[in-house]
């Protein structure tokens, strides 16, 4: 299998408090985007954070494990959302923590039941890499339901 | 404390279908592409990928913890340009992020931006959240 390397990089004007910074996807060019602290803590003003990018990426990454697993099972999807929710907050003696990542998916999976998606989803979660680093330092909850489209 | 949010959609089958990033709460960046192929294959035709997406978490939360201990150390940056590139073994999972720091910081020596480097690569909270990465390093240097 081989190695992947993806790169990102940072500008950062001026102190944390009163400057800001822009990522970019370095390997892909596929987004630059404007990140303050205030966007990070406060008043989001349509800037991006670390936060909000780690939910992308636990999004992106348990969506493509979901489907992975219910094809394994037999029962590939037709089509899945998936909402992710990092939170990050004060940790008494350790400072700022992730403290939580929140996963709720909703697929159409033709021929599925509850019991084929219980399985796949509990699967998907074991094999997302994001999934499994983020739990030893935080809570991951998963929850998935069928929706209109399944016989 | 601060949430944020992002949604994903998926269509097809994991190595034939294709997803999007629809949007994110702050609305600061979707739709994004995202493919099985731009994911694990070297060349990732121009998508993103879990794995760029936490590499630019991890830049992004670097470059404010630095910033931010400088300042208090009373020798704030002029800038600093940080890259992060993680490398990523299916299978396996991601075993290693790489943070590189060039630093403008006036009345800052070499060491010292060194030790400021290390103990923000130590301690912002996404380096914390990727606590079970095998490896994660830092290289630093002033212009």
């Amino acid at each position: 299998v081989p190695r992947i390397v993806r790169e990102a990089e940072i500008d950062w004007e001026g102190t944390t408090a009163r400057g800001s910074g822009v990522v970019r996807a370095a390997s892909t060019g596929s987004f630059e985007l404007s990140a303050t602290i205030a966007s990070r803590i406060e008043v989001i003003e349509g800037k991006t954070s670390p936060e909000e990018l780690l939910a992308a990426a636990h999004a992106t990454c348990f969506v493509t494990s979901l489907g992975s697993e219910l094809a394994r099972l037999g029962n590939p999807p037709e089509h899945m959302h998936v909402r992710c929710t990092i939170t990050m907050d004060e940790v008494e003696g350790a400072g700022h923590q992730i403290v939580s990542s929140d996963i709720a998916a909703r697929a159409v999976v033709p021929g599925a039941d509850e019991a084929t998606l219980a399985a796949a989803t509990e699967a998907a979660d074991a094999g997302c890499p994001f999934s499994a680093l983020i739990r030893a330092t935080a809570t991951v909850s998963v929850e998935a339901v069928l929706e209109g489209g399944n016989s | 404390m601060a949430d944020r949010t992002a949604h994903v959609t998926w269509s097809g089958s994991l190595m034939e279908g294709s997803g999007t990033i629809t949007s994110v709460e702050s609305g600061a960046f979707g739709p994004l592409d995202v493919t099985w192929a731009a994911r694990a294959e070297d060349d990732a035709a121009g998508l993103t990928s879990p794995e760029e997406l936490i590499a630019a978490a991890h830049a992004a939360c670097f470059s404010m913890a630095l910033s931010h201990g400088l300042a208090q150390a009373g020798t704030p940056p002029d800038k600093l340009d940080v890259d992060a590139t993680l490398t990523f073994v299916p299978g396996t999972g991601i075993t290693k992020v790489a943070l590189t720091v060039h630093g403008e910081v006036p009345g800052l020596d070499a060491a010292a931006f060194v030790e400021a480097a290390e103990t923000a690569k130590d301690n912002c909270p996404v380096s914390k959240a990727l606590a079970a990465v095998p490896e994660i390093t830092v290289e630093a240097s002033l212009a």
